[in-house]
């Protein structure tokens, strides 16, 4: 591995008395994109959280690019270049397809490699958007309202992006459609850590895979040696 | 007389809107029912009044310096008070309201009991012609002040980013917050620009409504009415809504005076009973 874009380290969190997340660690390579996985409260989701501080971790540190951000405030997270399209995709409904842009535009820094994203490059890898810019976002279709979490992510040109389970919910045309995204991210340049629940997808797709379970980081490894190795995830994910 | 009375009614409403605008805004978008907002008025009217009758600062001059002066207070409380009680609406009415009473007291001790006349500018003093009718020049300017600053706000809050992210804040703060808005900032901004509007329209008001101890509990509930009518947070039902009691206040004073509050209030209740969120408002999520 190069250099690190992101990594946790022993990390530790609750949500009230419960203890949800037990000395986390793995790291997202630059350039690379990890895939996390795990059943139903594993932990992904708040493994997002507290990257992007919303949840603030107990223990442990969070470094981007070698500085910690553990304790910083979640603006100021994604003022440093973290972007994340959230479980749920959450667009701002009430704004119209540009405005969710808008609010999310962010100039690009000055050590991004990859072409900066603004409304035109995002317009261009989403035409369904631009056709739709006026509209309200509320009456997106859910396809649609993907591709909007993502570009509203991609407007604050990040350097690493979070996506949390893109693929939920959507026909699998539209899935396709959306894995081929990611891939061309990945390709120009951007850290990814992808959330899923369906190992098939986060094996075609991750360099490296971390699997959760009950909190605890249980497999993590390369995607290439945990093919060859032939490890039973199953256990880990349950049954779907 | 009829036309008159429906000229001071508008006026009214515009100085309605001046106070709700703000009301509406601070609770809808940030769902704090903000019960000093009627002080915010009075101060206003008592700090520019005593700029322009005891300092002799011309009208309009002593009108921003009012509204900066409140908004300036506006954001005291945000920062200091209300900051801390986040999504505790029991708190917010009590400790809004005790500062409500702190200020009438304060305003009773600075400025005494008796009312503080305030004269219009002299450019708008006298009437103006019109349809055979002479109308106070003041109370047109106050109409059409009402409405650019109406329009003013519709397009700060549709047409720019700034609107853009409070919006995208009243939607989802915590997603605002993850696509990098700094979503307590505006918070503040908005609550310093309600109660700037307040205190600009206790000025704009002085020259019609005088400036008196009870005032700010006079102006409250119409600012409750109004937007419990238009439906918080929008701004076009600020104004409607304004308009609205303002002709139901000044008519009923006339024709009804003995029922002149239960008129006002009548129409509060019907809406609240057939539509709660008001005539403009989205169904609470």
């Amino acid at each position: 591995m190069a250099s690190e874009a992101l990594t946790l380290d022993r990390v530790d969190a609750h949500y009230g008395d419960s203890h949800v997340l037990h000395g986390v660690s793995f790291a997202l390579g630059e350039a690379r994109l990890l895939g996390l996985l795990g059943r139903n409260g594993a932990g992904k989701t708040t493994c997002m959280n507290v990257i992007m501080g919303i949840l603030r971790p107990r223990g442990g540190a969070i470094t981007l690019f070698g500085r910690d951000i553990s304790a910083l405030a979640t603006e100021d997270i994604a003022a440093r270049g973290i972007a994340l399209v959230p479980q749920g995709r959450r667009i701002f409904r009430s704004l119209s397809v540009h405005e969710n842009l808008l609010v999310a535009a962010r100039r690009p820094r000055a050590e991004g490699n990859h072409p900066p994203w603004g409304f035109e490059t995002v317009y261009a890898a989403f035409p369904r958007l631009k056709e739709r810019q006026r509209h309200v976002a509320a009456y997106l279709s859910g396809g649609e309202q993907q591709m909007l979490a993502i570009g509203r992510a991609l407007m604050a040109n990040p350097r690493v992006l979070l996506m949390d389970e893109p693929s939920e919910g959507l026909a699998p045309q539209i899935v396709a459609e959306v894995m081929a995204t990611i891939r061309r991210l990945k390709a120009q340049g951007l850290s990814i850590v992808l959330v899923e629940q369906n190992p098939k997808l986060v094996f075609e797709i991750a360099d490296d895979i971390v699997v959760l379970n009950s909190g605890r980081v249980v497999v993590s490894d390369t995607t290439a040696a945990l093919r060859e190795s032939g490890v039973d995830l199953h256990q880990h994910l349950g049954i779907y | 007389m009829w036309t008159i009375l429906a000229i001071n009614s508008v006026t009214f409403g515009g100085l309605l809107f001046l106070l709700s605008a703000g009301f509406s805004l601070i609770f809808g978008l940030m769902r704090v029912p903000n019960l000093t907002h009627g002080s915010m008025f009075m101060l206003g009217g008592y700090i520019g009044g005593s700029l322009i009758a005891t300092y002799h600062v011309p009208f309009w001059l002593a009108a921003l310096l009012a509204a900066a002066a409140v908004a300036a207070f506006g954001g005291v409380i945000e920062r200091f008070l209300l900051r801390r009680l986040a999504g505790s609406v029991l708190a917010q009415v009590l400790v809004t309201l005790g500062i409500a009473f702190i200020v009438s007291d304060f305003s009773l001790m600075v400025w005494g009991g008796d009312p503080l006349s305030v004269d219009a500018p002299r450019a708008l003093a006298g009437g103006t012609r019109a349809l055979g009718v002479f109308f106070p020049t003041y109370r047109i300017a106050v109409i059409l002040i009402a409405v650019a600053i109406a329009a003013i706000l519709w397009a700060m809050l549709d047409r720019t980013r700034l609107g853009a992210m409070i919006r995208a804040g009243v939607d989802d703060p915590e997603m605002a917050r993850v696509v990098g808005i700094r979503v307590s900032r505006l918070f503040t901004i908005v609550f310093c620009l309600g109660a700037a509007l307040a205190g600009f329209g206790g000025v704009m008001g002085a020259p019609i409504l005088s400036v008196y101890p009870g005032l700010d509990f006079a102006m409250l509930p119409l600012a409750l009415v109004v937007v419990i009518l238009g439906g918080a947070g929008s701004l076009p039902g600020s104004l409607v809504g304004s308009i609205v009691i303002g002709f139901i206040y000044n008519f009923g004073l006339v024709m009804v005076p003995q029922l002149a509050y239960f008129i006002l209030f009548l129409p509060m209740v019907l809406v609240l009973v057939l539509r709660p969120q008001g005539l403009f408002g989205r169904a609470a999520p």
